[in-house]
């Protein structure tokens, strides 16, 4: 694999731009402007006028985590994390919307840590957070919820808890 | 005070509309001043405390430029950027100049118009190229720097202009001093400054708008000129954090620079003696003189003259600069001239500028074709 040459400089007055080119010889753009925006230039071998697309930062880091190879549903989102310093441990971040199932229902009463394995590491709700949720925390319906854990343990826990 | 209200208030609209169509605001604010001001219906007046915030406007838009500045960075790419200033710098402050001469304009005046009529708008033209999504370009880059480059050369001529009749050794022996004091302070007390930036009360706010106007207020009682002071300002402090100073000034920038293209329009006089003829000749000279200029360095850096074209496309519209030279220097025909000028090429400008790709593609038909971005990577 050849190594990808990626090239980065300051525009003054404009932000910071990141170019490399594919192995195929494409090209690809990015700059975080000044004014917040993200622009997402690509350019294919042999054409002449490049298609853009701006974003939010919300919408570029989606975008990233598509990128990395998570999956992203609407309202649900994943991110894998491998730590090379702890035997390449892999873990997951999940984010799930609580459904009315469940909802009233408290951490401890669905024993979700001795069902599944997974841990629910931070709820919002109405846009505030509530990180490390005690197990006396009690979901209600459209709840976000956040959980680490291995891929197969956040399976288990679709499987068994966050059903309709 | 009911003026300045009834003028931002009137600016804020505009400023709305101009957003939503997506073409520069400054030439709505100025014809907003012309017509509510002594030229048209004569409802506001400029007044002292109208004239203290277009001071700051104007020293905020220079402190703004010191900080922006980069001297180190223009050396990495020297000789492009230099190609394709010195191409702009000669092409158009000649144009400028002769032409107003030849019009009738003293050679002080003529001077200052050619200066309004070389520096293109760096607001517009960033704006518009990341609205109009052309940062990909590598004319582009070019661009970018080709306004860098204005802003030096703008520096040098505020400085010139500044001096005026005054003993020229004198004159440079203070700049120098203000200069020295500025960064001293800014070198060592680099600490200080970035502990105050660092607290998220109110004091990085007050502390930026304080350290601004006041060395505007020391220039002034020092007998320095307070523009090329507040600049170095701005370059000091760029030495730190800059973009957290862009960030605490840019409110004050905001708002004072809006009532500073409104009361430059209110104060504009329409029977100054000069022919809407000239103003006429002047414009379109301005708006030709950046194509023969864009595609001078289209030719010399990229060998194309669609390049060139597309760096015109971008750079015609005249703005903030035009105006604060026209505001500091001109007599009121000298003015009026740069106000229409700005006016019209920025108005022009964001049409050609959104619409260049359609009208570069068709005047080169089946010519050459570049790609926008060609730049071998070494060890491909």
């Amino acid at each position: 694999m050849s190594p990808m040459a990626l090239r980065s400089l300051n525009l003054p007055g404009v932000g910071t731009k990141y170019e490399f080119e594919t192995d195929k010889g494409d090209t690809v753009a990015i700059f975080f402007t000044k004014n917040g925006t993200i622009q997402m230039y690509t350019l294919q071998k042999g054409c002449h006028t490049p298609s853009a697309a701006e974003m939010t930062p919300v919408e570029a880091r989606r975008l990233g985590n598509i990128l990395t190879g998570a999956i992203i549903e609407a309202d649900q989102e994943s991110v894998e994390v491998a730590f090379s310093a702890l035997a390449d441990l892999r873990v997951t971040l999940h984010s799930y919307i609580i459904p009315k199932a469940i909802s009233g229902k408290t951490i401890e009463d669905l024993r979700i840590r001795a069902k599944t394995g997974t841990t629910v590491i931070a709820v919002s709700r109405n846009d505030k957070n509530i990180v490390n949720p005690p197990p006396s925390f009690v979901f209600e319906t459209g709840d976000a919820v956040l959980v680490i854990g291995e891929s197969d343990q956040l399976r288990l826990l679709e499987r068994e808890i966050m059903v309709d | 005070m009911e003026g300045i209200i009834i003028a931002l208030f009137v600016c804020l609209v505009l400023a709305l509309v101009s957003k939503y169509l997506s073409i520069p605001a400054i030439p709505f604010y100025i014809i907003a001043g012309v017509v509510l001001g002594q030229a048209g219906l004569g409802i506001v007046a400029s007044d002292q405390i109208s004239s203290f915030f277009s001071d700051m406007g104007l020293i905020f838009l220079l402190f703004f430029v010191g900080l922006g500045l980069k001297v180190d960075k223009i050396s990495e790419n020297q000789s492009e950027v230099l190609t394709s200033g010195i191409i702009d710098l000669n092409v158009n402050m000649l144009i400028g100049f002769i032409a107003a001469y030849l019009l009738g304009f003293s050679l002080v005046e003529a001077l200052i118009v050619a200066a309004a009529f070389y520096s293109s708008s760096t607001a517009m033209t960033v704006t518009s190229l990341i609205e109009n999504r052309k940062l990909m370009m590598r004319e582009s880059e070019t661009i970018i720097w080709l306004m860098v480059f204005e802003d030096l050369v703008l520096i040098v001529i505020l400085a010139f202009l500044s001096a005026g009749n005054e003993n020229l050794l004198l004159f440079a022996v203070e700049i120098f001093i203000g200069l020295a004091l500025i960064y001293v302070l800014a070198h060592y007390g680099k600490e200080f400054l970035v502990s105050i930036l660092d607290r998220d009360d109110e004091l990085p706010v007050l502390f930026t708008f304080v350290a601004v106007v006041a060395t505007a207020g020391v220039a002034l009682t020092l007998g320095v000129p307070d523009t090329l002071m507040v600049i170095a300002l701005g370059a000091a402090f760029a030495t730190t954090d800059p973009d957290a100073f862009e960030q605490h000034a840019r409110p004050f920038k905001d708002v004072f620079m809006v009532i500073f293209f409104v009361f430059f329009g209110i104060t504009i006089n329409l029977s100054g003696n000069v022919s809407f003829g000239v103003i006429a000749i002047i414009c379109l000279l301005a708006i030709a003189s950046k194509l023969i200029s864009g595609i001078l360095t289209g030719l010399a850096l990229y060998g194309s003259a669609r390049s060139g074209l597309e760096i015109w496309a971008n750079t015609i519209g005249r703005g903030e600069f035009s105006i604060a030279l026209a505001a500091l220097y001109g007599s009121p025909p000298v003015a009026l001239t740069i106000a229409v000028m700005v006016i019209v090429t920025s108005l022009v400008g964001s049409f050609t500028a959104k619409y260049s790709t359609t009208f570069t593609r068709s005047f080169s038909g089946k010519g050459r074709r570049h790609g926008p971005t060609r730049r071998v990577q070494a060890g491909h």
